[in-house]
């Protein structure tokens, strides 16, 4: 039996070995690499199948927590990184291209490497019961993922992009310690499980200080998840980033974003004072990111960009969920939710790699004609599409149709109503990709396209899946916390 | 002698100058140093209610203290990874305004 931080260690472990390697080795290819760190991360997914979750939760000294739900997140957070790793692989010869060196390949190999770092910090993530350790696990994530997005330094789109993204991330950053400050004033306990235990005995006087805590770190959140009216660095982010980093931001940074939303809430909505105005303030926040992401991806014409902005609107539909928590199937469907959009985009992504490889953009029209050029790829990117939009018998569809469902036992009317409504507007944004593999007819110069085998596997794993419990979802349902 | 209160007006003092800068400046680095006064006024109340708001035993509360060393720890790391990519965006664009950050655009 190992110890569950192990499983941590184990990964900064991984990355510093890697980092040494790249660092005093003197090949070229930086490909191998990339594989050890796919093998390292396999063997620790491997490794969470031995540890035992605890029970009680919590250990000790209070700041890890080993229940159900964070080893689910520590899975996840491998496997995204995993299909990140697989994607930066196709996507080598554009860094090589962007990153100036004096060797060839010299400055890829970070490349790799980077998101095993990020990796370890999702899982403290996924664990941590302390603001403390929230606070560093989150940083970790952010600031490795500043580099990841700046990477390419000879493209201005992702200089800027990390310039966007750094000064946005630190002022969240910002808002997210000076809340804590406030919550530890007021009750005097950074634990959360102590902050629980200590909450009620909070005096009337200290509430308003209390809430004004409370509000910064989910303002600080909202910057994480991208929930409107928070959202705006989203699609300039997403458009500048290297692919990989992109679909590796859409998901883990989205995930742990939730985890720690519901880990924080968990305590202040066990007091009936705060309840309401966390409640209101969910349902605002879930509102206006549907409306916003989805009327603002209609006008879209990249592709990089409408995935940002389809980002904002699934964000609104897991808010929905967390707005009718209340209901005992609601925490489920939102890690349903995020299952299905782990698969959805990175099949996404992986199919967008290659494709702008061939074609040199990342725009809708790259697109065109992809059923004639390569049929496989274009029915992955139907089923993707059509899982995005949530049509039935895809996974997308029973995740919105389990939260909705949830909401509706919590009387959300109003928010269902609006999530039907939105839903309408997505068919038609993602259409538009569908719409330019069949119908447009491709340009003349356009190259074959080609995958690499981890590529092909990957995109394979994910249709199937996504298919497959889009008939069966209870096989999923079955294993979820 | 000076109470909480009075560090805490302080703190947030702080914290608006530097919401402020980050609002109303253009230059990043300027922007970038509003960051940082938002990181040290949390720094500057968290020490005051440790300090003042003393456990049953007498002493303070460490544990806001030790949040402290990390909000320091993790700001240099911020500032070693942030003005790498300012120096980077300025090699490319010769530029460190934010008006000139336009490439990426509806």
């Amino acid at each position: 039996m190992i110890q569950p931080i192990a499983l941590e260690i184990i990964v900064v472990c991984l990355g510093i070995l890697l980092l040494m390697v790249e660092a005093f080795s003197s090949k070229t290819s930086k490909t191998p690499l990339a594989y050890a760190a796919i093998l390292g991360l396999s063997v620790v997914f491997v490794l969470t199948f031995f540890v035992q979750p605890s029970a009680a939760g919590l250990q000790e000294s209070g700041f890890y927590v080993l229940d159900p739900l964070a080893l689910f997140f520590k899975r996840f957070a491998l496997v995204a990184t995993i299909v990140t790793l697989v994607l930066a692989l196709d996507y080598l010869p554009i860094v090589q291209r962007l990153v100036p060196g004096e060797r060839p390949g010299a400055g890829s190999g970070e490349f790799f490497i980077l998101p095993v770092f990020t990796c370890a910090g999702l899982m403290w993530m996924a664990s941590a019961a302390d603001f403390i350790v929230i606070f560093c696990a989150l940083e970790l994530v952010t600031i490795s993922l500043y580099v990841q997005v700046a990477y390419l330094r000879r493209s201005i789109a992702s200089l800027e992009a990390g310039t966007k993204f750094l000064i946005l991330g630190a002022l969240s950053t910002g808002f997210f310690v000076y809340g804590i400050t406030w919550i530890f004033g007021t009750v005097g306990q950074t634990g959360l499980e102590a902050i629980r235990q200590a909450l009620p005995g909070v005096p009337e006087a200290a509430q308003p200080a209390m809430i004004f805590g409370v509000a910064l770190v989910l303002v600080a959140i909202g910057f994480k998840i991208a929930a409107a009216p928070f959202q705006f660095w989203v699609p300039d982010v997403y458009q500048g980033a290297p692919t990989p980093v992109t679909a590796y931001l859409a998901v883990a940074s989205k995930a742990a974003g939730f985890v720690i939303l519901i880990r924080v809430l968990e305590p202040f909505f066990t007091v009936i004072a705060f309840q309401e105005k966390l409640f209101l303030a969910l349902v605002l926040l879930a509102g206006l990111t549907l409306l916003f992401g989805n009327l603002a991806a209609i006008p879209q014409t990249n592709f990089k960009r409408l995935m940002g902005y389809s980002s904002v609107a699934h964000a609104g539909y897991l808010l929905v969920g967390l707005a009718a928590i209340g209901d005992a199937f609601a925490g489920r469907a939102v890690v349903f939710y995020l299952c299905g959009y782990l698969l959805m985009t990175f099949l996404a992504f992986l199919i967008l790699v290659p494709v702008s490889k061939a074609s040199g953009g990342d725009d809708i029209a790259n697109f065109n004609g992809l059923a004639r050029r390569s049929p496989a790829l274009a029915l992955a990117m139907l089923i993707a599409a059509a899982s995005l939009a949530g049509v039935p018998f895809t996974v997308g569809f029973f995740g919105k149709f389990f939260i909705f469902e949830a909401a509706m036992k919590q009387e959300l009317f109003g928010l269902v109503l609006l999530g039907v409504v939105t839903v309408a507007c997505g068919f038609y944004y993602y259409f538009k990709v569908i719409r330019a593999m069949y119908w447009q007819p491709a340009s003349e110069d356009a190259a074959p396209v080609q995958v690499s085998v981890l590529s092909r596997l990957a995109i394979a794993i994910c249709a199937v899946l996504i298919l497959v419990l889009g008939f069966y979802p209870q096989l999923l349902i079955q294993i979820l916390p | 002698m000076p109470t909480l209160a009075h560090y805490l007006i302080v703190s947030g003092l702080l914290f608006s100058i530097g919401l402020a800068g980050v609002l109303l400046r253009r230059n990043i680095l300027i922007i970038f140093m509003g960051l940082e006064l938002m990181l040290n006024a949390a720094n500057l109340s968290l020490v005051a209610f440790s300090r003042f708001n003393l456990l049953s035993d007498g002493m303070p509360n460490y544990n806001g203290q030790v949040l402290v060393f990390f909000i320091i720890t993790v700001a240099a790391a911020e500032v070693a990874v942030g003005l790498a990519i300012i120096v980077a965006l300025f090699r490319a664009k010769q530029t460190t305004h934010v008006e000139d950050l336009t490439t990426l655009k509806f």
